[in-house]
């Protein structure tokens, strides 16, 4: 009775997980070493999501969930600081290759998703309301 | 006129038609249906309490989900409410009748 609830709970916790994604993504657009300490700028992380057994309709239907989140592999950009205390030898820094633009874009696909996940349980809301009429 | 009994069901192969998935085998089977309803109601209730108080208490958890928690609890309990007002309507009904 209250799969479609379940399921559209899951998409809002996978859409939260993507924009939690992006943030991190525009928070270390300027990091340029990794987690040890290590001097290599931060690459682009995205979400992969995955079809959810566990949730499931006897018709079929599935929720949503995280399966991985995976690194992007794109050349850095480098910047001419030779004064910088992690130029390399002919002066360069690599800064981490962010693009702003498709960023926000996806955040904003990424919020409008979650919108029509409430959207949809708002729905599955009233139909459940609905069929108590049949009683009352 | 096509007599009711002889109407198929308005249901989908694999979906038990309410005469046959409602039929009780005895007072027992009823009892023990609307005593494990309860329970699942209730098991509901604790689970969007305890989802509740890790959300209020700072846990990690997404309010989204505890929201859905407290919406699933909400729609069973009052699902519930129902069908004991119906009981009760019934029994109302059966003592008035006069012998």
């Amino acid at each position: 009775m209250h799969t479609a609830l379940d399921i559209s709970a899951s998409a809002l916790v996978a859409q939260r997980a993507r924009l939690d994604a992006i943030a991190g993504n525009i928070a270390n657009m300027s990091s340029l070493k990794d987690e040890t300490g290590k001097v290599k700028p931060y690459e682009a992380r995205y979400v992969v999501f995955q079809t959810d057994e566990g949730i499931a309709t006897r018709d079929g239907a599935v929720g949503v969930k995280v399966s991985a989140v995976k690194q992007e592999t794109v050349p850095p950009l480098y910047k001419y600081q030779p004064q910088h205390p992690l130029a390399d030898e002919n002066g360069y820094v690599a800064y981490p290759n962010i693009d702003l633009n498709s960023e926000f874009v996806d955040a904003l696909e990424a919020t409008r998703a979650y919108e029509a996940n409430i959207g949809v349980i708002e729905i599955s809301k009233n139909m459940a309301a609905q069929t108590l009429r049949i009683a009352g | 006129m096509t007599p009711i009994g002889a109407l198929s069901p308005a249901l989908p192969p694999g979906f038990a038609s309410p005469a046959t998935a409602a039929k009780p085998a005895s007072a027992e089977a009823f009892r023990s249906f609307l005593m494990g309803s309860i329970q699942e109601v209730n098991g509901m209730q604790q689970d969007a309490e305890k989802a509740m108080n890790t959300l209020m208490t700072g846990g990690d958890v997404l309010p989204a989900e505890v929201l859905t928690s407290v919406q699933k609890a909400d729609l069973s309990l009052k699902l519930l409410m129902q069908v004991r007002n119906k009981l009760v309507a019934a029994y109302q009904e059966l003592k008035d009748v006069r012998i």
